[in-house]
């Protein structure tokens, strides 16, 4: 069979060391922003088997970025909530925040496979600049002052590729963190759950389910989620004593989910797809930038499964990431801003283990302690709610990021209230026109600055400073954002009064939003030279002033 | 106790549980629980707590 072969490049900006969700969002996110990328993928195609599956709020928002977010929509199951049991009866159920008015559900379900195959769809839409290499692997790293040069052995050969810049997307067993000699610190625990994927019909709704001791298998806790395609996504643990080699296979997993699936009344026809099993941890490298090599996703840290947000992270990961290293690439920006990447995203994941860790500690008590607190809790929550929060599975929300070198204290002293300088920029449904418009599908390409007012109306030295003719992350747009009267290209109405509220505006406030929705500063009364002054040290290009 | 600050207390409570042992911990319990009954006001709500502790344990 004759086979042709695309030719490899010699030097690249930027190579994605792994085409798994992570390193394809971030071929797409950079692509946006006109940076090109080589990504290496050692599978032949999608992955296979059940993975990452909860996509929460702030991961659609970024695939959004990319317009990966309808496909992951229209696909997936969105879920607002979930039940929790001991034993025979429900002892909780929650709801997470989420109102009609908000953009995307606060979770969907879907399969890993799924959502590897839209951010590809998208970064291969972005006019050739991502070059996917399928049944790559990288097989060495050689960091150098300005770049690194990457072995690659692929179908047609080795080939050495030259980089400005790596990015490892290489997940759990990272290639790229083996080369640099680098390991992950921290912890994992004992309790292993086997995760089973199977196929059944059901009536149920679409909601987190948790079983903590049920009579279809005592003393484990069992996980259930819906996902796509009519599958269940279970998860039990096993006892300390069980061998993990034995716990997988399909004679000691088939009948314990029979029984489970009995229990609960789900009887339609099923069959498995997958088994797997595995351990939390808590592990992350202490930097996420070694010179011209980045660490994204779980090729930088690993968090327990509980809490969902290992793939959420990752995506984080990738939208901090894009914009900066588009900056830097460009030569706007020095490239000391790649160091806030890291000191953000390592403070993020510190906060996720920390999450991760509290849930962890419920859903597989790691001592007799934890496990003995936790009969007590599953007992009383029922007659008690104050105790309904240490049963809640922890759900992943946007962290802060405290103390980041990019937050500016502006005149942030003024403010009681709203979004701090390294926080997410809040949500709110305004109109634009005729038509209702999310203040966060306006985040995700360049710079932009909300000028809050009663009525419509830029003052002139701020509407100067919009650079609509400049593409990518240095560019700025300046929005009004009005309590009343007509929208236009730069005014947006906030009707409902959501976004004076949730940002704490008045008259002539200023937000200066980052190009991945977080606040870099807040002012009462901002001047053009306020905003310039702030925005020079990262994008390097005068805003001229009218 | 806002959230983080019972998330807190649970946790040094259960860590502190398994650092004394099992053998340990019905002392350690009771000694807690004496402590902390001293900060209750209200001596019906105390003996409706232990009436309640005393139903669930045989659960």
């Amino acid at each position: 069979m004759n086979k042709s072969f695309t030719p490899w490049p010699a030097t690249v900006p930027v190579l994605i060391a792994g085409g798994g969700p992570v390193g394809m969002t971030l071929a797409a996110l950079l692509a946006r922003h006109g940076i090109a990328s080589l990504v290496i993928e050692a599978d032949d195609g999608y992955c296979a088997g059940s993975r990452a599956i909860c996509m929460s709020r702030r991961s659609q928002e970024i695939l959004g970025w990319v317009g990966a977010d309808q496909a992951l929509v229209d696909k997936g199951l969105s879920w607002v909530g979930g039940r929790s049991y001991f034993r025979d009866r429900e002892v909780l159920h929650f709801q997470m925040p989420s109102e009609p008015t908000q953009r995307y559900a606060p979770m969907v379900n879907i399969q890993q496979f799924y959502a590897e195959e839209f951010a590809h769809k998208a970064a291969m839409a972005q006019g050739g600049l991502a070059d996917v290499r399928w049944s790559s692997k990288v097989i060495a790293v050689r960091p150098q002052a300005d770049g690194a040069q990457v072995d690659i052995e692929a179908a047609d050969g080795t080939h050495t590729v030259q980089a400005d810049w790596v990015v490892a997307c290489d997940g759990g067993r990272s290639t790229v963190r083996e080369q640099l000699g680098l390991q992950l610190e921290g912890t994992q625990y004992e309790g292993k759950y086997v995760i089973v994927d199977v196929v059944q019909k059901t009536q149920r709704a679409v909601e987190r389910l948790a079983w903590f001791d049920p009579p279809s298998n005592p003393g484990s806790t069992i996980l259930m989620h819906r996902q796509p395609d009519d599958v269940w996504r279970i998860d039990y643990q096993i006892r300390d004593d069980e061998d993990p080699i034995e716990a997988v296979k399909p004679e000691n997993v088939l009948p314990r989910v029979q029984s489970h699936l009995s229990m609960i009344g789900e009887n339609e026809p099923w069959e498995p797809l997958w088994i797997s099993i595995y351990n939390a941890k808590c592990l992350t490298l202490p930097s996420y930038r070694h010179g011209r090599v980045l660490f994204a996703g779980d090729a930088g840290h690993l968090v327990p499964i509980f809490g969902v947000r290992g793939l959420n992270s990752g995506l984080d990961d990738a939208g901090n990431l894009a914009w900066k290293l588009a900056l830097v690439q460009k030569g706007q920006a020095a490239d000391s801003l790649l160091d806030s990447y890291s000191s953000e995203r390592v403070q993020a994941t510190r906060e996720n283990i920390a999450y991760g860790a509290k849930s962890t500690e419920f859903m597989a008590p790691p001592n007799y302690g934890f496990k003995l607190l936790r009969e007590a809790a599953l007992r009383l929550c029922t007659e008690n709610p104050a105790l309904n929060s240490l049963v809640n599975p922890r759900q992943s929300t946007p962290v802060e990021y405290l103390n980041s070198p990019l937050n500016l204290s502006a005149q942030e002293a003024a403010f009681k209230a709203g979004a701090r300088a390294g926080m997410p920029a809040p949500e709110a449904l305004l109109r634009a026109g005729n038509a209702p418009s999310h203040l966060s599908s306006h985040f995700g390409a360049g710079f932009v600055a909300l000028y809050f007012a009663r009525q419509p109306g830029l003052p002139a030295a701020l509407q100067a400073l919009a650079t609509p003719e400049v593409a990518g992350p240095a560019a700025l747009k300046v929005l009004c954002i009005a309590s009343r009267g007509q929208a236009d290209a730069h005014t947006l109405i906030d009707e409902l009064g959501q976004a004076h509220e949730r940002y704490d505006a008045a008259e002539g406030t200023v937000y200066l939003v980052r190009p991945d929705g977080y606040v870099m500063g807040r002012w009462r009364e901002a001047t053009a030279a306020d905003l310039q002054a702030a925005l020079r040290p990262l994008t390097g290009q005068s805003c001229v002033a009218a | 106790m806002t959230e983080p600050q019972l998330d807190q207390t649970y946790t040094a409570l259960a860590e502190a549980t398994a650092r004394v042992g099992e053998a340990k911990a019905p002392l350690f319990l009771a000694t807690l629980s004496l402590a902390l009954m001293t900060r209750q006001t209200d001596a019906a709500e105390a003996l409706a707590l232990i009436a309640q502790a005393e139903r669930l344990a045989n659960t």
